[in-house]
């Protein structure tokens, strides 16, 4: 296990992640400028590459640390805001990560059947990428209880 | 010597040896052997002492006292706790001598070492 780079007591890959997701945080919203100034192709390639990575990184990186860290403590110790942070990350990560698929795969290929197919795809798209960054607040928040010592102390 | 002395001499033996073995019983009993045990202290994002020095067969018991979760996890997988909450308790008997590097998964800067010999 390597200590991370950011001065806090995160391990090496929680500050990775931490970045990656700001990152792909600020690259969403690149992406929607990109779909404003009416570059659709590369909107839709920025989008797609960015929801892509973010479904890998959960797979790999946050999803193995959320069950060997919080999934057992759960539900029983949501009180906490340690745990409460981490579940509600991960529940609404999820579900906007899923929409965000969705969003993908209705808008850009022909995959889904015609009734579930988007037809508002601003509203929708506008209404993730809110979504999505209010879960990199709940993660930076997360981030911030785990791994910085005293922060909420009295 | 009559055989009515002898008896009684004999019973009285017999009532002190029994009362002795009875004492030396209860005291036994009283002051059973005990395992030798030590605490080490998990608080504010730090295990203490950083460094402990025991004799083999010492059981060692981490006792978080943190506001946030913490494991101990040894260096050369000897041991591993599960994730622990504030006031839980994780603890390993070391047998062998040597040096034993740990350090908290979730916060891999908090290290900390235990000596036996």
């Amino acid at each position: 296990m390597h200590e991370g780079f950011l001065g806090t007591a995160a391990p090496r890959y929680a500050d990775l992640i931490l970045l990656l997701e700001l990152t792909m945080g600020l690259g969403l919203l690149f992406g929607a400028f990109l779909a404003g100034i009416r570059k659709f192709r590369a909107h839709a390639w920025c989008q797609s590459v960015i929801v892509l990575m973010n479904a890998a990184s959960i797979v790999l990186f946050m999803l193995p640390s959320f069950r060997s860290h919080v999934s057992p403590r759960i539900p029983l110790k949501l009180g906490k805001s340690f745990y409460a942070l981490a579940a509600a990350h991960a529940a609404l990560g999820t579900v906007v990560e899923c929409a965000a698929l969705y969003i993908l795969l209705a808008a850009g290929t022909t995959l889904m059947p015609e009734k579930v197919r988007l037809v508002r795809y601003r509203l929708w798209m506008r209404t993730v990428l809110a979504a999505w960054w209010v879960v990199i607040l709940l993660g930076v928040a997360t981030y911030a209880r785990w791994y910085i010592p005293n922060l909420f102390r009295r | 010597m009559s055989s009515r002395t002898i008896w009684i001499l004999g019973y009285t033996a017999a009532a002190l040896m029994m009362t002795v073995v009875l004492a030396t019983a209860r005291g036994v009993a009283a002051n059973p052997p005990q395992a030798a045990t030590t605490e080490v202290k998990i608080d504010n994002f730090s295990f203490g002492p950083a460094t402990l020095t025991i004799a083999p067969g010492t059981t060692v018991t981490w006792i978080n006292r943190d506001d946030i979760p913490h494991t101990v996890v040894s260096t050369d997988s000897v041991f591993k706790s599960k994730v622990l909450d504030t006031d839980e308790k994780f603890s390993f008997t070391f047998t062998r001598a040597g040096t034993y590097p740990y350090f908290c998964s979730i916060h891999p800067k908090m290290t900390a070492t235990v000596v036996v010999r």
